[in-house]
């Protein structure tokens, strides 16, 4: 089955990713990690987040870009977070798919899907906040709300959390427990 | 304790006064009360400013202490996050903190609700 995770960031997304994850309880997990380590500041923020997941016998698979060539074949529950720093690492990196990067990463998630149990992926908004950005920005946000559209219409159950509170706005999360 | 949220100008003030059945008069400003006022007050608006005052301060939000002093308290927040990361850190830290703190508040909230276009819904503990 595949859920959807959306909401703002700092909303407690991942928080309820990993919960659900544990309340699945198809092994084996595996994590599927794509915040490049820049600098301090992701990587405070990477600790933070294995930390989080210490003793929940998940295996970390570092994926920056090229999801569709991940093998995940065997794993009862799959975790990927999150889409916003994957498409952002796509859109920019050296190497990445550029214009491509909704395609490839669709075909990514696909690829995933046939492959294991459960699907979960965690993605953000970032799109109200009034804010006009550049150009490039836009883009950005444009080619990754495409993204969220199209995994939505895929998933099994999408859910928005508030300030650590799931709203469900598609399926019932519940019935993939 | 409760928590009311949504985005800015959407008359979460004005619809957690009329729910609640509070003055406006008795609402604290936790953009420029003074920090202890949180413990006294009936209901504190702009929570996400007074945490942003917080920071600036380098004084930590406790959650034990309000909960201690001020178990009954209505909290009224912006809720942050729903754009493109900042690029200035001290706006990046400060949004990543107003979740983490409002996260930990609907934890012990008996209600959470959620207002948008001055219509709320009780989104924890209808």
């Amino acid at each position: 089955m595949l859920l959807l995770i959306t909401g703002g960031s700092g909303s407690g997304k991942s928080e309820y990713a990993e919960k659900m994850v544990l309340r699945l309880q198809k092994m084996p997990r595996l994590y599927i990690a794509t915040m490049y380590p820049f600098d301090e500041e992701c990587r405070l923020r990477i600790r933070r987040h294995r930390k989080m997941r210490a003793e929940k016998g998940f295996k970390t698979l570092e994926c920056y870009t090229g999801l569709k060539n991940a093998d995940v074949t065997g794993y009862g529950t799959v975790l990927l977070e999150c889409m916003s720093n994957l498409t952002a690492n796509e859109l920019y990196q050296e190497g990445g798919a550029k214009e491509r990067c909704a395609e490839e990463i669709l075909a990514g998630v696909h690829r995933l899907l046939g492959q294991c149990e459960h699907l979960l992926i965690v993605t953000n908004e970032i799109f109200s906040d009034g804010v006009d950005y550049d150009p490039e920005t836009r883009i950005y946000q444009k080619y990754l709300s495409e993204i969220n559209r199209q995994i939505a219409s895929m998933a099994d159950a999408v859910v928005e959390v508030v300030y650590s509170v799931p709203l469900v706005h598609k399926g019932n999360p519940e019935e993939m427990v | 304790m409760i928590l009311v949220t949504g985005g800015c100008f959407q008359g979460k003030t004005a619809y957690a006064c009329k729910t609640f059945g509070i003055g406006r008069e008795e609402a604290a400003d936790g953009a420029v009360c003074p920090p202890e006022e949180i413990y006294k007050t009936k209901l504190l608006f702009h929570f996400h400013e007074y945490i942003r005052r917080l920071m600036e301060t380098e004084e930590s939000f406790s959650l034990e202490a309000l909960t201690r002093k001020n178990p009954e308290i209505i909290l009224v927040t912006n809720e942050l996050g729903y754009g493109v990361v900042p690029t200035d850190r001290f706006d990046r830290a400060y949004r990543e903190k107003t979740g983490r703190v409002c996260c930990q508040v609907a934890r012990e909230a008996k209600q959470v609700h959620r207002v948008v276009c001055g219509i709320g819904t009780v989104i924890k503990g209808g």
